[in-house]
């Protein structure tokens, strides 16, 4: 009852008031999939900045990242976004997976730590977020166990969800099988590599924070 | 359930004095949470036991203090492991469906300077 006091609230105001300033959006998903790259492109095309730094080997971003008042004009419609940039939700982190990237055993062991409580921060962040962009690495199986808990878990916190199948340009890359796995969702097939779909996923961004 | 201290394996129960002035056979502060069966199985058969040497145990005792922001030294963590196991220095496995669970906070700041880590819920959204 009280939601429906608080959303009926929510939506009188920005009626009178128009659309909702600094509309907070984080970018979820397992390591490596790209939510990085994607913020990066949105945040170059529009401040000309970097959010964070992007590597092959996985959990590069270990720390939660912002950028703040990220004005988007997208078809005659202006926006402004925050953006929240996450690290790699992982359900095991082993010092040993770094050791190939040629990195010496005590910086692996640094990473391993910094990245569990990176996951750590990153779930912590969840509930102060407005909408989610899961990003998801459309060359992998998608029913993992990771997957399958944030999105599981961003449903029943009823947080607005956009579905992001990056690495298009991969070979691999099956969308149809990630819109399979997760039904409910709107899927975005793109490549924030080398820019593919990038204006259809202005698009979907964009109803994405009409949900808010 | 007992509390066992992580450096020398001391098992103590809930609520032990112990737990918070320090193990009385080594010191330590660091201690975990282990159910009464899981300890009965452990005593019956050692090699269920995972083997960690006094460099690993004091390192996993630093990541942990660090992971979860608790600089004083002095103070005593209770682990709890359902949630975040580290089977070795840089080698963890985590339970995110736990970590999700928004039943609990992740680290309690209990009264006389003792911590306890506790991201396991019994009531997990997902």
């Amino acid at each position: 009852m009280l939601k429906i006091l608080k959303d009926l609230s929510r939506k009188v105001i920005r009626s009178l008031f128009g659309p909702k300033k600094n509309i907070k959006i984080g970018f979820y998903g397992p390591p490596n999939a790209g939510k990085t790259s994607l913020a990066n492109l949105l945040c170059q095309d529009w401040t000309g900045e970097d959010i964070g730094t992007v590597s092959e080997m996985p959990h590069e971003t270990r720390g939660v990242s912002f950028k703040e008042k990220v004005e988007i004009k997208h078809k005659g419609k202006n926006l402004t976004f925050k953006f929240v940039d996450t690290p790699g939700i992982a359900t095991r982190i082993d010092y040993e997976d770094f050791l190939k990237f040629k990195i010496n055993k005590k910086d692996a062991k640094k990473r391993a730590k910094e990245a569990t409580q990176g996951i750590i921060e990153a779930i912590k962040w969840l509930d102060d977020m407005e909408a989610v962009i899961v990003v998801l690495d459309s060359s992998e199986n998608p029913y993992s166990q990771v997957n399958i808990t944030i999105i599981g878990n961003l449903m029943a916190r009823k947080i607005p969800v956009l579905l992001v199948a990056n690495k298009i340009d991969l070979k691999k890359s099956n969308i149809k099988k990630v819109q399979a796995a997760f039904p409910e969702y709107e899927v975005i097939g793109i490549s924030a590599k080398n820019r593919l779909n990038i204006d259809e996923f202005y698009d979907s961004l964009f109803k994405l924070a009409k949900k808010v | 359930m007992p509390n066992r201290c992580v450096h020398c394996s001391a098992v103590y129960k809930d609520g032990s004095e112990e737990v918070l002035t320090g193990c009385s056979s080594c010191n330590g502060k660091f201690f975990f949470y282990i159910s009464e069966e899981k300890l009965k199985i452990i005593l019956e058969d050692k090699s269920e036991e995972i083997e960690l040497n006094d460099i690993d145990k004091k390192q996993i005792e630093s990541d942990v203090r660090e992971i979860a922001g608790i600089e004083d030294i002095n103070s005593p963590v209770v682990l709890d492991f359902e949630s975040v196991k580290i089977t070795k220095p840089g080698k963890y496995l985590l339970d995110i469906s736990n970590l999700f669970s928004k039943k609990r906070p992740l680290v309690y700041k209990l009264e006389e300077g003792k911590y306890f880590i506790d991201i396991s819920s019994k009531n997990n959204l997902a």
